[in-house]
């Protein structure tokens, strides 16, 4: 509704002025007003934008954009289990805890890199438009910068790094803004953990900006987690650029929050370079879980690996929207997309998209998309062994989103995950004590 | 003393049409029953109507388990309720492991027995005993079930299902079709050390040389939609001998 969006504006512009002496961060000052200023020249998204219809925006309009002041302390107990030899860097609410990090030094520590200015006209700025109030409100963010020579000091040749943002307070005292920048020099690689939980139930906003660059045969294992809780709303934002030779891993598992938002955009601006995209998303209740991926193949013999497992339940929404762009000097490009839905209940909905835009003849380029409902004849199998319904189909749905996890490393992250999953699962016990004994 | 199980009358209707048109049969504890009949002729059918599989619907008739109305149960608690079918096309299952399916279905078995979870330990001991008996390699536990499994080798997973679960009454749908010689004889084997006075086995065949190892106590001949004649294992030489038109053409 675009009454409702300018005032939506004009309340952000509003509380942009009461707040904005207070922000830390004088380096960005000038573009944090920038970007108030350019977020009211191009509006939010609503539904009616072409690639926001299933998104479940209705929060922002009980949000508070200013940012959280204080929050509730929280202990290391509230968190999940670290993991063994990754670095830990905690944000609350939007704000660096030290004490609940492990943070060893090196070129990696809290600040707020300064996006450059974005141009609003080009399709892709325009995806990124809730990123702009991050540019605004952002308080503490993750700077992961690493040169050659900084792995070459530590000595370690895979750095590891986990990056937990926390959401505790309620929309109406204040948004959370996790920031993380990740730039890796020629030769780098990184194993990055990206989780996004709540403490507590609170019905909270977060505004997530992620923003990765990768130079010349750098690589980088992203594992990102949305386990928010039941009552949050995301919006999330990622931007990566590949040079030449590089290894993009993303491992995209959901399914936390009330409504969640991820618009990813993955430029393969070097020859050679190479992203996999793997996304699960499992979503019950009355959850939105949406997602808009792009990428875009803008240099020759670039590849695409894309995986998609949504699971709707109940009568939740789950929405890929997967497009691949090849531009015209992108010849040779391989790019496979595989996209599954899989229906579990009789007022789920599920919307998987891929879309082509080729601009050059000399493409390999697959792509399939279906979205089906449990097997009948795979569930009666499993009742005539006299396994409960319940058990029947959570074994179902199991056997279907695996493919998203079984890439997911570290081996103890991964059983974390399938431990909490299996407990999305109405079954919990019964299907906790069944997995695991055989891997 | 009343039947293990006593079929009566039964009519079901696949879709629009009518599959089992009024079939009778009766098994007591302790017997094997052999079911032959032309190809069509609906024995999958009956089957799928006892193990109560959506779609097959019972429009007539009825079917007393244990004196008790089968028909008034869903599929898994009549499987709980000691009914096992194997089936003529295993389902292949990408994803679930073999040992998931073998562990949830005693965990279920168990329950409703008012038992605790399997003890970890014991269940591997109980199903690598078993698999041994079945000469399946240990490999198949970790496999997707059935998933890429040969057709001798998913039809000798019904049986290792089977000799888990321990069956009161276990139907076989041609779980001898597809079997190499010696694989027939392991099967048979499987199937005779269920056979107790407790216990009932229909199998479902074409092939009298299962007969020869599986001894039966009554065999059954299903055409259209019923059992047109029925006799002891003498009559399955016959049928070996003298095919179905005689049978038909008396009934
Ligand atoms: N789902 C279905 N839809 C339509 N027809 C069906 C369906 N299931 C069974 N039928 C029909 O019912 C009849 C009986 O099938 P059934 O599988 O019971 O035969 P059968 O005696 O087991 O045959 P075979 O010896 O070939 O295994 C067949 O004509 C079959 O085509
Ligand atoms: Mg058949």
């Amino acid at each position: 509704m675009a009454a409702s969006q300018d005032s939506l504006v004009d309340r952000l512009r509003a509380e942009f002025a009461a707040v904005a002496d207070q922000l830390p961060n004088t380096t960005v000052r000038d573009s944090r007003s920038a970007a108030v200023e350019r977020l009211a020249a191009a509006g939010l998204p609503t539904n009616r934008d072409e690639n926001w219809r299933y998104a479940n925006l209705r929060a922002l309009s009980r949000s508070r954009f200013a940012p959280i002041a204080t929050h509730q302390p929280i202990a290391a107990p509230d968190l999940p289990a670290a993991l063994d030899g990754f670095e830990r860097y905690v944000f609350v609410d939007g704000q660096f805890a030290a004490g609940l990090s492990a943070t060893p030094s090196g070129n990696v520590g809290p600040g707020i890199a300064a996006n450059s200015p974005t141009d609003m006209d080009t399709p892709a700025a325009r995806e990124a438009r809730f990123a702009l109030i991050s540019d605004a409100f952002a308080v503490d963010g993750l700077c992961v910068h690493i040169t050659a020579a900084d792995s070459a000091a530590t000595g370690a040749s895979i750095r590891r790094i986990e990056v937990l943002f926390v959401a505790t307070a309620d929309a109406t005292i204040g948004s959370s803004y996790p920031r993380l920048s990740v730039r890796l020099e020629a030769n780098t690689r990184v194993h990055l953990i990206e989780r996004h939980v709540s403490v507590g139930a609170a019905a909270s906003m977060v505004n997530s900006v992620i923003d990765v660059s990768l130079d010349r045969d750098a690589r980088l294992d992203h594992v990102r987690l949305q386990q928010l809780g039941a009552r949050t709303t995301l919006v999330d934002t990622l931007d990566a650029r590949l040079a030449s030779n590089t290894h993009y891993q993303l491992h995209c598992i959901a399914y936390g929050a009330a409504a969640a938002r991820s618009t990813l955009r993955v430029a393969l601006q070097g020859d050679r370079s190479r992203v996999e995209l793997t996304s699960g998303c499992l979503a019950s209740g009355t959850q939105t879980l949406d997602t808009y991926a792009v990428v875009d193949h803008a240099a020759p013999g670039a590849t695409t690996r894309e995986l998609f497992r949504g699971i709707a339940s109940g009568r939740s929404r789950i929405a890929f929207n997967g497009k691949m762009v090849v531009r015209q000097n992108a010849r040779d490009a391989d790019s496979v997309q595989m996209l599954k839905g899989l229906l579990a209940g009789s007022e789920a909905e599920i919307d998987i998209r891929p879309q082509l835009e080729i601009y050059t003849d000399a493409v390999k380029a697959a792509h399939g998309a279906t979205t089906g409902k449990l097997d009948d004849a795979m569930l009666f199998y499993l009742l005539s062994r006299g396994i409960e319904r319940d058990i029947a189909q959570s074994l179902l749905k199991w056997a279907f989103i695996e493919d998203a996890l079984l890439g997911i490393r570290p081996e103890a992250l991964r059983r974390q995950l399938e431990r909490e999953l299996s407990r999305q699962f109405q079954d919990i016990a019964a299907l906790d004590g069944l997995l695991g004994d055989v891997k | 003393m009343s039947a293990l199980l006593e079929v009566k009358d039964l009519v079901v209707t696949v879709g629009p049409r009518k599959i089992l048109n009024g079939l009778s049969l009766s098994i007591d504890a302790g017997s094997v029953h052999a079911i032959m009949g032309p190809n069509g002729s609906g024995k999958s059918t009956l089957g799928y109507a006892l193990a109560g599989r959506p779609g097959y619907e019972i429009t007539g008739g009825s079917v007393l388990y244990r004196g008790e109305d089968l028909l008034a149960l869903p599929a898994e608690e009549r499987a709980r309720a000691g009914l096992f079918l194997g089936f003529q096309y295993p389902v292949e299952i990408p994803g679930v492991n073999n040992v998931y399916l073998l562990k949830a279905a005693i965990n279920a078995a168990r329950k409703a027995k008012g038992l605790p979870e399997v003890d970890a330990f014991e269940f591997l001991q109980l199903v690598r005993a078993k698999m041994k008996l079945m000469q399946m390699d240990e490999a198949f536990l970790s496999r997707g079930v059935n998933e890429g499994f040969s057709g001798g080798e998913k039809k000798r997973n019904e049986i290792l299902q089977m000799l888990v679960l321990e069956p009161t009454l276990a139907v076989l749908d041609e779980t001898d079709s597809g079997l190499d010689i010696d694989a027939l004889k392991v099967v048979a084997r499987g199937v005779n050390t269920l056979r107790s006075e407790h216990r009932a086995v229909l199998l479902i065949t074409h092939y009298q040389r299962l007969l020869d190892h599986i001894v039966p106590d009554h065999v059954h001949v299903l055409a259209r939609g019923r059992i047109v004649k029925s006799g002891d294992r003498s009559l399955a030489l016959e049928l070996e001998r003298r095919g179905y038109d005689w049978v038909l053409e008396a009934a």
